[in-house]
């Protein structure tokens, strides 16, 4: 990898990301509603000056440019601003919210990766036409089942199978990691679908490459033990696509959480967004947003590089 | 290390469920999140049913039965001219951070409401209060402008704080100090909410049970699930399409009472259509408040009049008021009367509300079958409360709260430039009978008062009122000592208990 | 263990791609047909006869007011592929149109236009439909429009990279050089060059589309009714799942179908122009 490219590369990345901060603030900023209203609810009886009054306390009261030079500032600085209701910093309100949803990510990957490698060998030993358009119908059934709607019917499925079962919510791995692991593996199951039919489809093309490679033929014919060459060579094939789609995997990953969540009751991101958007809290909902779209920008960053380590014909 | 080994306590207690003997910390699913804590600031709902009655507590208190008794008062008089009451002090009160609780407490709370600097939406319920003073440690003396009808309905909405916190408008709304059954001890964002036993409680016996857990769980399907395996034991303040669902599952139970708060379209007299009476009336006649109930309710609720029949003592009987009776041909004929052209264009903002918007949904077909034609428009929360604040609508579907005042329910709403008159409603005849209700001290005046206002507010006044729901409580079989409070308190708690 | 496959059996017979066109020829149809198939009103209330099961009268059950899903679900159909096919259509438009400016002008042009792009891209999808529907406000218009907008970038960057290699193609430039117009050359030269391409990224991204307005419906921020969407009839049902599933299950299905159909599509169409990318 050269220098140049590195550099290039790292010079992109900040003009998005001053892009990414800029469209965070606007887009906040021209969302209808009003926080103190918000605040006081819709039956609260108060005066139009008592609400100027807390307008004015929480900084609302300021021209644009100076509320977004503000915090900007503040951002480069450590400071993602205070969730306006409960005073604290932003930070922690994220700190507080993003193992969930790392924790809901990962082990949706995990499961998604882990049973891709069985499934799509097995899908590339099935031969024959039925076969074939049977799978991709299947798979592109995985990749279009929509994740919330499937975990409303294991939820369903659950209460009517099980009815004693307790696998709602969350508690960290910390205090009780056997009770972690249950509540998450629905909602884990729920998200990883797409990943698993699209990491088989993956893994099966790259299955049948390598069946037809001369050397695989060759060593066949040597009576080298065939399965694992086969393997190593596949496995192998199928690495660079799936480095490049771990970063559509991740937004995907990011997007159905905010969702799944939301059905699972999981206090994640997704969770804490939806929360500050409903009571307008408008400085956690940017620090909320950016720093998730950040997350974003960095996966990606780094796929591309690996990508360009793993490919040296990527120079541009 | 104290905190970790009741935290470790909790965990132990949680995993081996109800089968542990002792430790008991009942679950509760919510659905919304608080936007804060502190009492003289957020008095949204979501907040109210977590810190009412648990951990805050006020002078007085509002019983099951709707009637207001002695809280953190043990009694009170009222000088002849109804404008001077002394309060005495429950002995033996302390704070959740060990203090005790004094008459400077009381002051500094009535104090820290009416303080322009905290902004509290409760400063109106004190409006009427002069001066208060702490005559001694357990005395405190409150001097009213002018009489007061609602007063001590009023003070049961003003918690008592800790003087420290009477210039601090931030600390509480995290970290809730009261001197309720319960005290505050965790908060996590989106999670949960914890009280647990206040173990100096004043009350002798209670609280039965170790702690509550607020757990917040968005989806409604997943909360009833949640208390149908058991995860949960209450679901408080559920309506009645989830009571319905959960009605004869093996282990659930279902409390109920009727609704303080109404279902109501608002409509804005101070523009066409609406600032012609006939149309207002011809909306009561076009709406089939039965087949609401029916429909939105699933049965569970009763048509509306300006006060609930929760509130016997007032509430005017719907039969009384003509406009009551369903018929479109009414309306049209009202509709022609007032010579505006039909079909009436009107869009109506919906408050983004499960139930309000399946009685929207209703409401736009009868209306529609009567002369109208009704656009929806259901914003999100934020938008709908900017809108229907700055009187940005032609009729909006909304809940309203009410109280167990009619003062409460009439005077903010009715009155000419009324705080939350945004219906931009006067009437100078309601006007006066507003003044009468909320001065006269005399029960059988008011009694006049309010009724002949009932009359006028059904048919003719700025607000269609729709229904009033069934509330409902569901809980697991085997609690024992809740009580359902129609405002939503949830107050009983104290009293709570999972029987062995 | 099987031999080593014959290159031939990779080769998609065109049956399945015909097969695949004609279920979304199908559904297009009974979406746009609603109107004539559906045996009920979407609207129409019957209180007596809610949160049935299926049955003969209601061949897949009623909603909590009585509205016969099945109808709701032709109609909602209708809805879903109009927003999505609306939103990528506008993505197409605005988006195309930028890419082809992008790589016919190169320059300051190509290099603004595309950095804006970046930055939109670089937003998680659902984190910025969510963000311009708080700023547009919720409904069947503005959630086409922020998946519009979510898509543009997509279809810039689709388009801009193989019009460059158009562009600079011989016989543009000599297009070019007898004094054809810009326009002329883009929409005469660069753009049938690119339909195929663009045909395939339609019909997976309104897949897609498909999901996320069922999505926001879901989270309250999509469709509003009474209009029936199929994210919101799955969102009003979702409530009286212990009641009475039919609605969500149903509901779920026909968004499974429909974003399935527009899908499958899109796969074996890109099969059928490159075999080799399956």
């Amino acid at each position: 990898m050269r220098r140049s490219y590195l550099l290039s590369r790292l010079t992109d990345l900040v003009v998005v990301l001053f892009g990414v901060s800029v469209i965070t603030f606007l887009m906040i900023r021209l969302v209808p509603g009003d926080a103190v209203a918000i605040m006081l609810g819709a039956n609260a009886e108060v005066t139009p000056e008592r609400m100027d009054e807390l307008r004015a306390r929480i900084g609302l009261d300021q021209p644009i440019v100076v509320q977004y030079l503000d915090w900007i500032g503040g951002v480069l600085t450590g400071d993602l601003g205070q969730s306006l209701w409960t005073r604290r910093p932003a930070i922690e309100e994220i700190a507080g919210h993003i193992w969930p949803t790392i924790q809901l990510a990962t082990l949706s990957l995990v499961i998604g990766a882990a049973l891709a490698v069985p499934l799509g060998v097995l899908m590339a030993r099935l031969r024959g036409r039925g076969w074939e358009v049977g799978l991709q119908i299947g798979s592109v059934a995985g990749l279009t089942v929509p994740s919330f709607w499937l975990g409303i019917m294991m939820i369903l499925a659950l209460t009517t199978l099980a009815p004693g079962v307790q696998m709602l919510g969350y508690v960290p791995f910390s205090q009780d990691p056997l009770g972690n692991l249950a509540r998450l593996i629905l909602p884990a199951i729920a998200l990883a679908l797409p990943i698993l039919a699209n990491l088989a489809r993956l893994v099966r093309s790259a299955m049948l490459d390598a069946l037809q490679q001369d050397y695989i033929r060759t060593a066949r014919a040597k009576g080298v033990s065939e399965r694992s060459i086969l393997y190593k060579h596949a496995l192998r094939n199928a690495l660079i696509p799936f480095v490049t789609s771990v970063g559509i995997m991740t937004g995907y990953l990011l997007s159905g959480a905010i969702v799944v969540e939301q059905v699972f009751a999981i206090p994640g991101l997704g969770r804490l967004l939806l929360g500050a958007i409903a009571e307008r809290n408008y400085p956690l909902l940017q620090a909320t947003i950016l720093l998730v779209t950040v997350v974003f920008v960095a996966v990606n960053f780094v796929v591309d590089l690996v990508y360009a380590w793993i490919d040296p014909r990527v120079k541009t | 290390m104290k905190r970790l080994i009741s935290t470790a306590a909790l965990v132990a207690a949680m995993s081996v469920g109800a089968s542990a003997a002792g430790a008991q910390v009942l679950e509760l699913a919510v659905a919304d999140s608080p936007a804060g804590l502190d009492p003289h600031i957020v008095t949204a709902f979501t907040s109210f049913q977590v810190v009412n009655g648990t951990v805050y507590e006020a002078l007085t208190e509002v019983g099951p039965d709707l009637r207001i008794r002695p809280s953190l008062a043990e009694s009170w008089e009222v000088s002849d001219d109804g404008t001077t009451y002394t309060f005495t002090l429950r002995e033996g009160v302390s704070f959740h951070d060990g203090s005790a609780m004094t008459a400077e407490d009381v002051v500094a709370s009535i104090e820290r409401v009416k303080a322009e600097a905290i902004g509290s939406p409760l400063a109106s319920r004190v409006a009427a209060v002069a001066s208060a003073r702490a005559v001694d440690e357990r005395t405190v003396e409150v001097t009213l402008s002018e009489p007061s009808a609602p007063f001590l309905t009023q003070l049961a909405s003003i918690a008592v704080v800790p003087s420290e916190f009477e210039g601090d408008a931030e600390s509480l709304q995290q970290q809730p100090v009261g001197t309720g059954p319960f005290a505050f001890e965790e908060w996590q964002p989106n999670n949960y909410i914890l009280l647990g036993a206040n173990e100096d409680y004043w009350r002798d016996g209670v609280p039965k049970l170790d702690g509550v857990r607020f757990n917040i769980v968005p989806e409604s399907a997943t909360r009833q699930v949640g208390i149908a395996s058991g995860q949960y034991q209450m679901l408080p303040n559920i309506d009645a399409a989830t009571a319905l669902q959960l009605q004869g599952r093996p282990g659930v139970a279902l409390q109920d009472t009727l609704e303080l708060s109404y279902t109501l379209l608002g409509m804005n007299t101070s523009k066409p259509p609406f600032d012609d009476p006939l149309v207002r009336q011809a909306v009561n006649y076009a709406l089939d408040r039965e087949a609401i109930v029916q429909a939105a309710l699933f049965g569970s609720g009763v048509a509306a009049g300006p006060l609930s029949p929760a509130l016997e003592a007032w509430a005017r009987d719907v039969s009384e008021f003509p406009c009551y009776q369903h018929s479109p041909e009414k309306a049209r004929e009202l509709l022609a009367e007032a010579g505006v052209e039909t079909p009436v264009k009107v869009t109506m903002l919906v408050l983004p509300r499960q139930d309000i918007r399946d009685i929207a949904q209703v409401a736009q077909a009868q209306l529609n079958a009567a002369g109208f034609e009704v656009e929806l428009n259901i914003p999100e929360l934020g938008t709908f409360v900017q809108d229907w604040r700055n009187s940005n609508f032609d009729i909006f579907a909304s809940a309203n709260a009410g109280s167990v005042d009619p003062d409460d329910f009439f005077y903010r709403a009715f009155r000419s430039g009324g705080s939350t008159n945004v219906f931009k409603y006067s009437d100078p005849r309601v006007d006066e009978l507003l003044e009468t209700g909320r001065t006269e001290l005399d029960e059988a005046a008011r009694k006049a008062a309010y009724d002949e206002l009932q009359g006028i507010l059904a048919c003719e006044g700025p607000v269609a009122h729709v229904a009033y729901g069934q509330l409902y409580t569901a809980t697991r079989e085997g609690l024992t000592g809740f009580e359902i409070i129609a405002n939503r308190s949830l107050s009983t708690l104290a009293e709570t208990s999972t029987a062995q | 263990m099987a031999t080593a496959a014959p290159a031939t059996a990779r080769r998609r017979p065109p049956t399945v791609l015909l097969v695949a066109g004609g279920f979304l020829a199908a559904t297009v149809l009974v979406a746009l047909a609603a109107p004539l198939v559906a045996p009920y009103d979407p609207l129409a209330q019957s209180v007596m006869a809610r949160l049935r099961g299926p049955g003969a009268a209601h061949l897949l059950g009623t909603d909590q007011f009585g509205r016969d899903l099945l109808s709701r679900i032709l109609y909602g159909l209708r809805a879903s592929l109009a927003i999505s096919f609306g939103a990528v259509g506008l993505a197409l438009l605005v988006g195309g149109t930028l890419g082809l400016i992008s790589a016919y002008y190169r320059g300051w042009t190509e290099r603004i236009v595309m950095r804006v792009m970046d930055v939109l891209f670089a937003f998680p999808v659902m984190l910025l439909a969510i963000g311009i529907i708080a700023v547009l406000g919720p409904g069947a218009t503005t959630t086409a429009a922020a998946i519009a907008i979510v898509y543009t970038p997509i279809f810039a960057r689709l388009l801009r990279g193989p019009a460059l290699v158009v562009a600079t193609s011989d016989y543009v430039l000599s297009a070019r050089s007898i004094g054809a117009s810009d326009a002329r050359i883009i929409a005469l030269h660069i753009l049938p060059n690119l339909a195929s391409v663009v045909l395939v990224q339609m019909s997976l991204l309104m897949s897609t589309a498909i999901l996320v307005e069922a999505s926001l419906s879901f989270l309250g921020l999509g469709t509003q009714p009474p209009t029936p969407s199929l994210g919101m009839m799955l969102s009003e049902g979702r409530n009286f799942l212990l009641l009475s599933p039919w609605s969500a299950v149903f509901s779920g299905l026909a968004i499974l179908f429909v974003a399935f159909v527009l899908n499958f599509f899109g796969d074996v169409l890109r099969d059928q122009l490159d075999p080799r990318l399956r």
